[in-house]
């Protein structure tokens, strides 16, 4: 038992600590229920959490992990933003800004409200959504060519959208008038706020229930409990200094060192180019949270994720460089550079760490946007969603196929049932990537294929895919994945191919094909069980001849 | 049906371990009503065996049954245990992957080792046909069924022993899967093929096309097995049709069933939970918290205004480190969680308690079973704590093993560093807190304050929890049915027939769109009403209950709001609207000034099958104090150690009160009454204790 809980009873603690742990899921429920945009509430490009006073992350809700550890970098900024005595109850505050609190990107804003109990601030319970359009210099926000953050939309700079518990009009105003989408942007709001205040009403009842001085007890031994699971498993991690540098799609070279140690685990990214031109940049927060992902899957990936379970990692970095960008750098395609960082730290470890990583997966959000006027009500339609693809082979079996990268996780992918009725585009078909590529003694899985037939003139594409050049790495002897690529095949059969665009007009006849990766295989292929390759002969997942050139000869009855 | 051919009425039920059966005789001359139970070995895999066996050994001539009711589990043990058959899936050109893409999640987003769980037809029997639809059900190019021989004849030649067919936008128009099903009936006949849209009306083509999947590998099986019982009871002399208890909490005619049998996947809670309802509208309770705590798992739903909530987004094998499998057939609202009697206590690396979601089941058990369990137990707790009584263990079948139920919780104890007191106290508190966190899930979430509820608890451990979680939620009054143990099998024998149709149906809703509301809602009702009609129900045995499922613009998850009777004009569409409105904000606090739009109809159709009126129990006039068989130390863990009655709850009659502290023993489950609580037995045998505190 920590000392932090010493002279309270254990079990109270415990029943408060798990009670934090249902508020924050009670808002992720809601908020999933009420949001406007698919991206919200089908892709789940959502988190919910409750930090301490201090912003220090108490519990946080189901979603994605790379919101996990978001929240709590944005409450420590609004309480540094905003004088104390302005901070009251039933307020809410936002930000989207990496430059104030915002972690992300613009158009990631998070909602926070202070948890008051007689008068004192206890508590503050927030959310963090993917808005469809907050302005800027394209639909969707997201352009590849943005130079500065004031191209990528409005920023809200960690300021108060409702007092003591009156929503702020004026603010409202000025968000509403700043989207191409007022009327999402103005349901997903009210999703946000909804949600932090069932989650405060919850904290405020669980106060009156076992007492302001119990409540804060139980939130501070929760953080030490997680930081106890932490230390313990990085006991038992093999102990080292780690280094790798690799070339990225756009030909600059990434460097990370690792030192693992009994008790603290040290990114090092300091040795990294300067910022990116462009909004392929992280602010230091969203590296940490990329750092923070690999720690938690190497230490205890089943138990809860806290500030404490995050006490023990150290980042280094430069300010100025890509993994620590300064204003004005735009930040529209953060993600893939903290999926790149995540992966980066990953493949740095795996050689070292004696099968506790997998191989490579197609590791891109491929991020896939597609927007223009619906045929059938005139309306103007975006999709924006990420992908799903092909994991790595690992000591213990084949990657899976079709699931959502690293960075996303109960993230589903849109049906397209769905699709075709709200976005006016035709799916036609949507399958499991054939591309050769991934090989091993356990294979990689496989990526996917769809093709969105375009039903209209004048709509837009925009992508920005990693993972393209430099496929999906292997392990141990397997062979790399596939690619990330968008194809798109005109109306008049000619073919382009991109990795990268923004706005690329297409119309009706085009067919937009989007192949997302095999992940690496693991393990020589020589190595694969027989009767396994005669299966994936049988479920054409790989041609005759090519299991024939890589695995060596067929086994008997793979012919069939 | 006449109250004579009904004298007789028989619940069977098919469970893991046992078969149970439980009879109710009502008395032709006097109305008095007796409840017989019997129970045989479950004798899979010819499950039909222990039926026929469990009816023989409770003594009713199965010529003299007048209402037989039959609830089995033998589709979601085919299905948990990947005993059906090998299924084929024929579905559009572009989407065979479309069962193992799935919906690409990864519940356990930070165990790089998560295993997708694996499609249940393999890729190569996964194929093809040409043709599609539009979203709108229009026709974008024909189907081509000409590639079908071919796919046959190699299913035949790979051991397929059923067809699931499943088609785009199938929901929105199903010519296409018709075409094709009749196609494969054509081609090779006898084999079991099932459509989508036969199941399910509703869009999202990766949960129909699961449904279709899972429908059609279980199909033969279930079909089999009721068939051999339809056999069995009618060769000994039943003459009736059979009821089996499906998901929805209704029952439905053993041969329609047999064509879809995949709804009965939950049918076993789903009877407890309809138990509850009636239950509520006998005692004037219409709005019931319903919680059922077995031995490894406890479920509880939310019951409104005596209304079960039936949804058609279930899944098996989900929980946070599976995305599992979607069956989109009406099930009744629930949560479960794994924490039951059996539930076994451990304590963590850091000191911390915890209780489930591992079991000790039912061998060895408890440690207190004395077959060899070594973990402590929420049972063991109970136990140490005096709640139950160690002479009267089991039905007061067998004594407890008091020494290994206390060197269970001694083991506990040393790792948390307390008493053994401490430890039993711990283990029920976070036993009850998962609890409470279950009831809260099904209310509070979904905007109900538990405080306008009455909570019903039943199953082997309800009574021993119930009166503590309602205190801790601020309700006021629980109820123990008579027969807790059983109650499953009563709600079977209550139940009516009852079908749910969802459709899909998308519009943004505006005055003057009720035309078209008109025609959605009245071409399910004349389905449904076409559907009784052939087998024999008439339309005006037949009640109606319409809904709609509403949204704003753009939004995804809908709010069901009723619908009302007769034609909808543009004052009704007006209504509606206003309607949804109101819902939405009591859910989720706000409301919106956007457009609303309709997403689909809900039609349930029910039809009575004779549903008895239970007979209040005779009266002796004996005093309170004839029951009460002594008194033992019994630890309440929040409210301290008190001396408590302890009553025999077979000798309780109509009419008996007292106060807590207090214990109520019964063969099947043991109810505790803490001090401050008030009890009362009523007309019909059930126990109501006001709880304390809560006024």
């Amino acid at each position: 038992m920590s000392r932090s809980a010493e002279g309270f009873d254990p079990i109270t603690l415990e029943i408060i600590q798990s009670s934090l742990q249902a508020a924050s899921d009670e808002m992720f429920a809601a908020m999933r229920r009420t949001a406007m945009s698919a991206i919200i509430y089908e892709v789940l490009d959502m988190g919910t959490g409750i930090t301490d006073a201090h912003g220090q992350l108490a519990s946080s809700g189901a979603g994605i992990p790379a919101f996990i550890g978001v929240l709590d970098k944005a409450v420590r900024r609004i309480l540094e933003l905003n004088p104390r005595e302005g901070i009251r109850d039933g307020d809410i505050f936002a930000t989207n800004d990496p430059y104030y609190g915002g972690v992300t990107h613009l158009n990631d804003v998070v909602l926070a409200m202070p948890v008051f109990a007689g008068g004192e601030l206890v508590a503050w319970t927030a959310n963090i959504a993917h808005w469809n359009d907050v302005g800027g210099m394209v639909p969707g926000s997201i352009s590849t060519d943005a130079r500065e953050i004031f191209q990528e939309g409005l920023r809200l700079p960690g300021v108060k959208l409702v007092d003591r518990g009156r929503p702020i009009d004026s603010v409202m105003r000025i968000m509403e008038v700043n989207s191409r989408l007022p009327d999402f942007l103005r349901g997903d709001m009210w999703a946000g706020i909804a949600a932090v205040r069932i989650g405060a009403q919850r904290l405020q009842e669980l106060v009156a229930k076992y007492g302001r001085d119990t409540f804060l007890a139980a939130t501070e031994h929760f953080m030490d409990y997680g930081e106890q699971v932490s230390l313990k498993a990085l006991r038992e991690l093999p102990k080292g200094r780690f280094e790798l540098e690799e070339e990225q799609d756009s030909g600059s070279v990434y460097r990370v060192t690792v030192e693992i140690a009994d008790d603290a685990f040290t990114v090092d990214l300091r040795e990294n180019p300067d910022q990116d031109e462009g909004p392929n940049n992280a602010g230091r927060d969203g590296s940490l949270v990329a750092a923070q992902m690999v720690f938690k899957s190497l230490t205890d990936p089943y138990g809860v994720a806290n500030g404490g379970s995050f006490r023990p990692l150290r980042l280094l970095t430069r300010p100025g460089s890509v993994f620590d960008a300064q204003e004005p750098a735009a930040f529209a395609v953060y993600y893939e550079v903290e999926v790149r960082l995540y992966d980066l730290i990953w493949r740095c470890l795996a050689p070292s760490l004696g099968g506790l990583l997998p191989a490579g997966h197609f590791a891109s959000i491929c991020g896939t946007f597609i927007g223009g006027p619906h045929p059938d009500t005139g309306r103007h339609f975006t999709i924006v969603e990420p992908q799903v693809g092909g994991w790595g082979g690992s000591v213990r079996g084949d990657g899976n196929s079709a699931i959502f990268s690293g960075f996303h996780g109960e993230t589903y992918n849109c049906p397209a049932e769905v699709a075709e009725t709200r976005y006016g585009l035709y799916v036609n078909r949507m399958t499991l990537n054939d591309a050769p590529g991934g090989e091993g003694a356990h294979r990689g899985g496989k990526g996917i294929v769809i093709d969105y037939a375009v039903r209209q003139d004048g709509c837009f594409f925009t992508c920005s895919y990693t993972r393209n050049r430099h496929l999906p790495w292997a392990a141990d002897g397997g062979l790399e994945g596939s690619p990330n690529v968008a194809e798109v095949i005109r109306a008049d059969a000619s073919r382009e191919e991109y990795a990268v665009v923004t706005g690329l007009v297409v119309n009706e006849g085009d067919v937009i094909r989007i192949r997302t990766g095999n992940g690496g295989g693991y393990g020589d292929p020589a190595d694969r069980d027989p009767e396994a390759i005669a299966a994936d002969v049988e479920n054409e997942l790989i041609a005759e001849d090519r299991a024939r050139r890589v695995y060596g000869a067929l086994p008997a009855g793979a012919d069939g | 049906m006449s109250s004579s051919s009904a004298a007789n009425r028989v619940a069977t039920d098919v469970g893991g371990t046992f078969t149970d059966l439980v009879h109710l005789r009502t008395d032709p001359a006097t109305g008095r009503q007796e409840i017989v139970t019997a129970k045989s070995d479950t004798t899979p895999p010819d499950f039909e065996r222990g039926v026929l066996e469990v009816i023989a050994r409770s003594g009713v001539a199965t010529a003299d049954i007048g209402f037989l009711v039959h609830g089995t589990t033998v589709v979601i043990n085919a299905l948990t245990e990947r005993k059906g058959v090998t299924t084929g899936l024929i579905t559009t050109e572009g989407f065979r992957d479309s069962l193992e893409i799935a919906r690409g999640n990864r519940p356990d987003f930070f165990n790089l080792f998560y295993r997708k769980p694996a499609p249940f037809v393999p890729r190569h029997l996964r194929r093809e046909l040409p043709g599609r639809l539009a979203p709108t059900g229009a026709e974008r190019w024909p189907l081509d069924l000409s590639g079908l021989p071919a796919i046959l004849e190699d299913f035949r030649a790979k051991g397929v022993e059923a067809v699931a067919i499943c088609l785009l936008h199938s929901y929105a128009n199903p010519e296409h899967e018709l075409a094709a099903l009749e196609r494969v009936r054509e081609l090779w006949p006898g084999v079991s093929a099932v459509a989508s849209h036969q199941i399910t009306r509703e869009w999202r083509e990766y949960e129909r096309t699961s449904t279709a999947v899972l429908s059609a590998y279980v199909q033969p099986i279930a079909e089999r097995y009721l068939g051999r019982l339809h056999d069995g009871v009618a060769r000994d002399g039943f003459a009736g049709q059979p009821y089996i208890m499906q998901s929805n909490c209704g029952v439905d005619t053993l041969d329609h069933v047999k064509r879809i049998p995949i709804t009965m996947v939950e049918s076993g809670p789903a009877s407890g939970f309809w138990g509850a309802a009636e239950l509520g509208r006998l005692i004037g309770e219409p709005n019931v918290l319903a919680l059922d705590i077995g031995g490894t798992t406890a479920k509880c739903s939310l019951i409104e205004d005596g209304r079960v909530r039936i949804m058609t987004d279930y899944w098996i094998e989900r929980d946070q480190r599976s995305a599992g499998y979607p069956i989109m057939v009406p099930v009744v609202d629930l949560v479960e969680i794994g924490n039951g009697g059996g539930s076994i206590a451990s304590v963590d690396d850091f000191g911390k308690l915890h209780v489930g979601p591992r079991s000790a089941g039912a061998d060895p058990g408890p440690a207190a079973y004395g077959l060899g369990g070594e973990h402590a137990t929420t049972t063991d707790a109970n136990l140490v704590l005096g709640r139950i009584n160690p002479a009267f263990f089991r039905g007061g079948d067998v004594d407890a093993d008091m020494p290994a139920a206390e060197r269970a919780l001694d083991a506990v104890a040393a790792e948390l560093g307390g008493t053994r007191l401490d430890a039993a106290r711990g283990i029920v508190r976070i036993a009850n807190h998962n609890m409470i966190n279950a009831l809260k899930l099904v209310s509070v979430n979904r905007g109900h304050d538990p405080r306008d509820f009455t909570l019903v608890a039943f199953g082997g451990g309800g009574g021993m929890h119930a009166a503590a979680l309602a205190a801790e939620l601020g309700m006021a009054k629980v109820v123990i049915p008579r027969a807790a143990d059983v109650f499953s099998a009563w709600g079977m024998l209550m139940s009516d027939l009852r079908r749910d149709y969802f459709v899909t149906r998308l519009a943004t809703l505006t005055p003057d769109r009720s035309a078209s509301l008109d025609g959605w809602v009245r071409e399910v009702e004349v389905h449904a009403a076409d559907q009784y009609a052939a087998e024999g129900i008439a339309a005006d045995q037949l009640s109606l209950e319409r809904f709609g499922r509403l949204r704003y613009e753009n939004q995804e998850h809908s709010v069901e709001v009723p619908l009302e009777a007769g034609e909808f004009d543009a004052a009704a569409v007006q209504a509606i609207v206003e309607r949804f409105h109101v819902t939405y904000e009591r859910e989720y606090t706000y409301r919106l000034d956007a457009p609303v739009e309709f997403v689909g109809v809900h039609v349930v159709a029910s039809a009575q099958v004779g549903k008895l009126t239970p007979a209040k129990l005779p009266v002796d006039g004996r005093e309170v104090a004839e029951a009460r068989k002594g008194e033992r130390e019994v630890d309440f863990e929040l409210e301290g150690v008190a001396a408590a009655a302890i009553y025999d709850g077979a000798a309780l009659e109509p009419g008996m009160a007292f106060s807590g502290p207090a214990i109520v023993e019964t063969s099947g489950t043991t109810v505790v009454v803490r001090p401050g609580d008030e009890v009362r037995m009523d007309d019909y045998g059930n126990l109501h204790i006001d709880v304390g505190g809560t006024a």
